[in-house]
């Protein structure tokens, strides 16, 4: 029995960790929270993240990438999320993740080189305004109007990660039968739009996408197996990163009130706060173990999966939910302010919680599989 | 990651099922039996089980050989918990002798002590009690206050406990007690192994709201022990205690995920019987639990890793101890929240009896209170594993 990180997984944390510590801080995180109209995406950081293998780690090593498993990139999603980092890792990776998946040979060797090495950023859009995270909610319509399998897609989705850089859309669309399955659009493919929706979180950028008659290249094996698929992974390492966030927001209150003087005494001495902190922490402990179980049965194909990922779906957007508001109340009245860091963890969460299906969803989820 | 359990553990798993299915009844697997028992004739029907169990090698999992045991892994234990419960075997009548007292003895015992105590408790010869709670000591144990005087080489020994499990059917009792006049609070306090089959000690049954009598009161009025009966040091019945506190638990995390799941799949089937499992609201009340009951598992897991690594859990248990307790206590909420009006019916149709459910029911109330309450442990996971200030 060996439920833990191994000493690599550990060291490949620490790196992540220390080099966002290092090079990109607070302050620089601030820097693009108050650029609203910058693309979001600082290239210092783009290419430290590319340097470490950060966006290799789930590329075959025969496409330059680490070959590792989903339990080594949710340690990349939670240091990421921790450091409250902008940018488009989680969308490159599951672009890749998706032609690692679903490519032909020609599709791997083409794109799987360059997003593993960032050249390339890439992203997915897996679902339509309103629409719900499991397949049934996609708003893009795919045809074949020479029949020769080359696609077009008309329609749009939303909310698409980092859509204003990317050069890669994966896109999942129905076709004429209704099937569901994942396409490629390149950036500047004709009837391809993309407009801002100026999220809150000013750590990500996040657009719409809109397709007008768009050539597209089907993923070779890009079926409904292959949209659930994705969506799992991107439920897991979205679950990662809320983790992060839900640990270091709860790591940063809980020094602040060991500090913090009230009444003569550190706030962190009344029992109304300490247990809520106690709390926080065996959740917070949970949505840990949750989201390395989950990760661990997609790497070991586990017949539970379908369930783990459910768990850990909802356990993470709670926990994270709660660390973070818990953050502000904690902070008090410093915590509201602006200059105050506390809102980056509070809206990061919040933006990410409802994203691969909320935690609501995937108690439903649970609910289906074991009723 | 490597979830999987040794060759030679899963081994001894199959050892196990194996014996569990020869040797337990078909009755014993009907859902509600143990409750729909006397508690007397339920303890006895455990003790014989317990002795035959013994006799066949599957007791004492961890234990070391020298001490009748089996010199498993922690990894056998988990298994061990884990079968026992799949299989519906009753839970031992001698819990807190086996999990508190046995490992406490093999460390700081007597050579006289570990001969005389180990073997017949590992045989349930000799079912223990814990004398550690009292009417003015509940969660501030250092308030206790039955005092013990010394009188040649016995301690006569006067004061009451509460809530002390199986003290009906207790046959010794350790026993925390004020052995120095005057003495305050952590100190002058020895842990004296005290023989209940004595005039001066009265046990009394103590009726739960759920009808059930587990727990009892011990009165003790001049009772007397040899002083050669105190395990530890004659006065350092606090560190005593400390030690003997911290065997708690370890990897049984996987036993209760066993335990509690079968509970929820039972309570859904309840769910779908009453027409309440296509409600969206009572789906997400019960997925939420099964969210807190995976998550034990996950942690049971963790658990089992680190005491495999040889690690010490420290206030770790704390957090093992609320994730449990809470998410069983949730669980059974849930079934009331659910089922509503029928939840409340022993028979709300002439086939159905809901009277096991409410057992466990009313049961779920006392999990976050006996064994350091929910309120105790989140102090100690604040200000032990957060660094909060005291």
């Amino acid at each position: 029995m060996f439920f833990a990180l191994t000493e690599e997984q550990e060291a490949f944390a620490s790196t992540v960790s220390e080099f966002l510590a290092d090079r990109f801080d607070l302050e620089a995180v601030r820097g693009v929270v108050e650029d609203p109209d910058g693309d979001g995406h600082p290239l210092t950081l783009w290419k430290g993240l590319a340097d470490q293998g950060a966006l290799a780690v789930l590329v075959p090593e025969e496409h330059d990438g680490l070959g590792l498993g989903l339990v080594d990139a949710q340690v990349v999603a939670r240091a990421l999320g921790a450091g409250v980092a902008p940018g488009p890792w989680l969308a490159t990776v599951l672009a890749a993740e998706a032609i690692r998946l679903a490519g032909s040979a020609e599709q791997q060797a083409r794109w799987l080189p360059a997003l593993a090495a960032g050249e390339t950023v890439g992203t997915v859009a897996l679902r339509g305004e309103g629409g719900a995270w499991d397949g049934s909610g996609i708003t893009v319509d795919a045809n074949s109007p020479e029949g020769d399998g080359a696609g077009r897609l008309s329609g749009s989705a939303s909310p698409v990660d980092y859509a204003n850089v990317a050069g890669l859309i994966v896109v999942a669309a129905t076709d004429a039968s209704g099937t569901p399955g994942l396409y490629l659009v390149e950036a500047g493919a004709s009837g391809l739009s993309v407009r801002d929706q100026h999220t809150y979180d000013g750590t990500a950028r996040v657009g719409a996408v809109d397709l007008a008659d768009t050539p597209a290249e089907p993923l070779a094996a890009g079926g409904p197996d292959a949209v659930t698929a994705l969506l799992a992974r991107g439920a897991v390492l979205n679950a990662a990163d809320l983790v992060g966030v839900a640990r270091e927001a709860l790591s940063r209150t809980v020094a602040y009130d060991r500090e913090r003087t009230q009444f003569g005494v550190p706030v962190g001495s009344f029992q109304a706060i300490k247990h809520r902190m106690a709390d926080l922490h065996v959740a917070v402990t949970m949505a840990e173990h949750a989201v390395l179980f989950a990760a661990h049965a997609l790497d070991t194909d586990d017949p539970g999966t379908a369930a783990a990922v459910a768990v850990a779906g909802s356990k993470a957007s709670d926990a994270a939910w709660e660390a973070t508001g818990a953050m502000i109340q904690f902070f008090g009245g410093i915590g509201f302010t602006w200059e105050h860091e506390a809102h980056f963890f509070y809206k990061r969460a919040r933006r990410r919680a409802p994203l691969f299906g909320s935690a609501e969803e995937h108690r439903e989820h649970l609910a289906a599989l074991t009723f | 990651m490597d979830l999987t359990y040794t060759a030679e553990e899963e081994q001894f798993r199959t050892e196990l099922r194996t014996w569990l299915a020869e040797n337990i009844p078909e009755e014993w697997t009907r859902p509600g039996y143990w409750a729909s028992l006397d508690t007397t004739e339920s303890f006895e029907k455990r003790r014989e089980w317990e002795a035959r169990k013994t006799a066949a090698g599957f007791s004492g999992i961890q234990w070391p050989v020298e001490y009748g045991g089996r010199g498993g892994t922690p990894g056998m234990k988990a298994i061990y918990d884990e079968e026992t419960i799949r299989a519906h075997a009753p839970q031992t009548v001698n819990t807190l002798g086996l999990t508190f007292l046995a490992p406490t003895v093999m460390a700081i015992g007597t050579p006289e002590q570990k001969a005389e105590i180990i073997g017949p408790m590992l045989r349930n010869e000799v079912i223990w009690c814990q004398g550690f709670s009292e009417p003015g000591a509940g969660s501030d144990l250092a308030a206790v206050a039955t005092r013990g005087v010394r009188d040649g080489d016995d301690f006569v020994v006067n004061g009451q406990k509460i809530w002390t499990t199986n003290a009906m059917h207790g046959d010794k009792i350790f026993t925390l007690v004020r052995t120095e006049a005057g003495s305050e609070r952590h100190k002058g306090i020895s842990m004296l192994l005290i023989d209940m089959d004595q005039p001066g000690v009265e046990a009394r049954p103590l009726k739960q709201m759920s009808g059930a009598s587990e727990f009892g009161e011990v009165f003790f009025t001049d009772a007397r022990v040899p002083a050669k009966d105190c395990l530890g040091e004659i006065g350092q019945g606090w560190r005593t205690a400390m030690l003997l506190l911290s065997f708690e638990r370890g990897a049984s995390g996987v036993g209760q995920y066993t335990e509690f799941r079968r509970q929820y799949d039972e309570i859904v089937a309840e769910a779908k019987r009453f027409g309440r499992a296509d409600d969206p609201v009572a789906r997400q009340e019960l997925a939420r639990c099964l969210v807190e009951l995976e998550c034990l598992r996950y942690h049971a897991m963790h658990i089992l890793t680190r005491t495999e690594q040889g690690k010490d859990l420290g206030a770790e248990s704390s957090m093992t101890k609320l994730q449990w307790s809470e998410a069983f206590q949730d669980l059974w909420e849930a079934f009331e929240k659910v089922l509503g009006p029928e939840a409340t019916l022993a028979a709300p149709r002439p086939d159905v009896d809901l009277t096991p459910f409410h057992a466990q029911d009313h049961w779920s109330r006392s999990v976050t209170i006996w064994g350091g309450s929910s309120q105790v442990q989140r102090n100690i996971v604040a200000e032990r594993v957060l660094g909060l200030p005291r």
